[in-house]
């Protein structure tokens, strides 16, 4: 959910709104903000499954310590999620072990 | 290879401190940062910062960081950002990877401030998505504003649970509890009593069995744990939550100064290796220093102190202060690093169980197991005396160094001394004027107005509120007590918000007479 006002830090600044795919579907989010706040301001928490496990993996420690995020980004797996800048028109896909595998 | 007088590793609290010391003093300095955004950690503090006027308490942690980076840029600081640093060498070479490329620099002296990273906790379902670090938390809504979920568990009620879990409510999420394993509440009782108040339930001697739910959490069951930590069979509950949080404790980032071959030490066994580090910082290495948290956890506030001795030491070490100019500085420093240092959180009091104050009063135990003071043990302390008219009740009552109070009285009625770890004291002879300037003022969110009668058999309380939506006078609604039980009808009297106030509003309602040493927050409507 999107923090429209807030109490000590107010409405947040004017953003420009872009369109991105996340596993083939289109979702809004604002250029320039971390791939996982659009995702998640979507409803969208899983980013990727392990390799072994198949274990779903979300965001864990958002300041790009622990790639727990990391996602197809562009067709580039790995990409950590947490601190790459939204850009218009990006496929973000959900990452399956090492990227690469499908589902 | 480029040359600077003095190369910082990170750009947070400590490193920008050292940064603008040390360019103060004549050094050409560069700053390197892994992140887009220099400041570290500061930006998400959203909160009043603690200490006194010189370590800019009342002051936000965001605010800190504007003027910080302002100084810095003032004085030609030379900061690269986006520009992690993966490599750092005993002679003081250090490698960046920037967009185009990897460079190598040299500094003549290099101060390591890289910070502390988040500790976690493994349970069954740790990994599920909705688990998260506290710190996680914090970036997502209070720099990504979007809320990490809508109903949370806090998993640690030291400072950064307690904190952040208020920031939590702020940003309009449901905070159903906070648990600790530990019996007794981890950070400063201010923190724990403005969470409290809400209604939020403290567990302590409590953690996690299992995050329920396949493909993100959908649930908690918690635990009591004996004493020697194991789950007491029956004492599970459970909670419908979308997400848990954990704030157990950050460990040093000290890779860069074991890569550097800096001698490093366990201060107590398992407490993990710090840099062995001398008085200003520096390491075994000549010029190389360790600033802020990679030196050791502490917080905001005495890594910034720590940044300037540090930077201080460089501009000594290569001569651009004299002697004298440098022991001055290091000394006004140190004197306000110690300050921070004193009271009940200080090092030497971790993990001890202090029964006394510093005036010999009884430290509450209510407090440090629920989270808030019992209302038969409020008057025992100085800031509380029962007098009539307008006049602030100060719940204070631990010894932390914190001392605004003090300044923001303009009657001053209101006396920390010079000692800021006292305890502060009202002066029931002073004339308050009820301005809520103290209300404001206190970055514990611990002073409250009172006034015993306001006629109709009614009194008013008010109390410091920061939250959305801001209620108008005449709303009706319920006043709750320091636990966050509702008690008594009360009705909205005044809301005043002032620039001085700094987004803290000041919330006045009436409620009967005998209910104004008991309520303590407000919230719409009739209780149920």
């Amino acid at each position: 959910m999107r923090i429209a006002n807030h109490p000590i830090l107010g409405e947040p600044e004017v953003r420009e709104k872009v369109t991105f795919t996340h596993d083939g579907a289109e979702i809004e989010g604002y250029a320039g903000e971390p791939i996982a706040a659009a995702l998640r301001a979507a409803g969208i928490v899983i980013h990727r499954y392990t390799k072994k496990y198949h274990a779903p993996r979300g965001i864990f420690c958002a300041i790009g310590r622990c790639t727990d995020c990391v996602m197809v980004v562009n067709g580039k797996p790995n990409v950590r999620t947490c601190v790459t800048p939204l850009e218009s028109g990006m496929t973000v896909d959900t990452q399956y072990g090492a990227g690469g595998e499908r589902a | 290879m480029k040359r600077y007088d003095l190369i910082v590793i990170g750009a947070g609290p400590a490193g920008l401190s050292a940064a603008t010391e040390a360019a103060s003093h004549g050094l050409r300095v560069a700053v390197f940062d892994e992140n887009a955004r220099p400041g570290g950690q500061l930006f998400k503090q959203i909160h009043k910062f603690f200490g006194s006027k010189e370590h800019k308490a009342k002051i936000r942690g965001y605010d800190i960081g504007r003027e910080l980076l302002k100084e810095a840029e003032s004085l030609g600081v030379e900061v690269f950002l986006n520009a992690p640093v993966i490599g750092l060498y005993a002679e003081k070479e250090v490698v960046a990877r920037h967009a185009d490329g990897v460079r190598h620099y040299k500094g003549d002296t290099v101060i390591v401030a890289t910070g502390a990273s988040e500790n976690m906790l493994t349970f069954e379902g740790w990994t599920l998505p909705g688990v998260m670090g506290a710190g996680a938390a914090q970036t997502m809504m209070n720099i990504n504003r979007v809320t990490p979920g809508e109903r949370v568990l806090m998993l640690g009620s030291g400072n950064v649970g307690l904190v952040v879990g208020y920031q939590l409510i702020q940003a309009g999420c449901e905070l159903v509890a906070i648990i600790d394993a530990a019996p007794r509440v981890g950070g400063y009782g201010v923190h724990a009593a403005k969470v409290a108040r809400t209604g939020v339930p403290f567990y302590l001697s409590h953690t996690v069995v299992r995050a329920e739910g396949t493909d993100r959490v959908t649930g908690v069951t918690i635990g009591e744990v004996d004493a020697s930590w194991q789950i007491i069979a029956g004492s599970e509950k459970h909670f419908d939550v979308d997400t848990i949080c954990i704030a157990v404790g950050l460990s040093p980032s000290t890779q860069l100064l074991k890569m550097a071959g800096a001698d490093m030490a366990e201060p107590a066994a398992g407490a993990g290796f710090l840099p062995v580090c001398s008085a200003t910082g520096e390491t075994s290495i000549s010029g190389l220093y360790a600033s802020g948290d990679v030196s050791g956890i502490e917080e905001a506030s005495s890594a910034m102190i720590e940044g300037r001795i540090s930077g201080v030491a460089a501009a000594g070490k290569l001569g651009f202060a004299d002697a004298e100019t440098v022991e001055t500085r290091l000394n006004a420093l140190e004197t306000a690093l110690s300050a921070l240092h004193e009271g009940l959180f200080a090092p030497r009091n971790r993990g001890k169980s202090v029964p006394l104050t510093d005036e010999g009063i009884d430290n509450s135990q209510h407090l440090l197991k629920n989270g808030y003071l019992a209302d038969d043990e409020v008057a025992k302390y100085p800031g509380v005396k029962r007098v009539s008219g307008v006049h602030p009740i100060i719940e204070c009552t631990q010894n932390i160094p914190c001392n605004p109070c003090q300044d923001a009285c303009p009657k001053q009625c209101i006396k920390v001394g010079a000692n800021i770890v006292a305890l502060p004291v009202f002066d029931e002879t002073s004339a308050c004027i009820g301005c809520g300037q103290c209300v404001a003022a206190c970055s514990g969110q611990s002073i409250f107005l009172v006034n015993d009668d306001i006629g109709d058999n009614l009194a008013s309380v008010t109390i410091p509120y920061e939250f959305l939506p801001l209620p108008e006078k005449g709303d009706v609604g319920t006043a709750l007590d320091r636990s966050g039980t509702p008690i008594c009808a009360a009705t909205v009297t005044d809301v005043r918000a002032a620039k001085a106030f700094d987004h803290t509003s000041l919330l006045t309602f009436s409620v009967p007479r005998d209910e104004y040493m008991r309520a303590r927050f407000w919230k719409k409507g009739a209780a149920v």
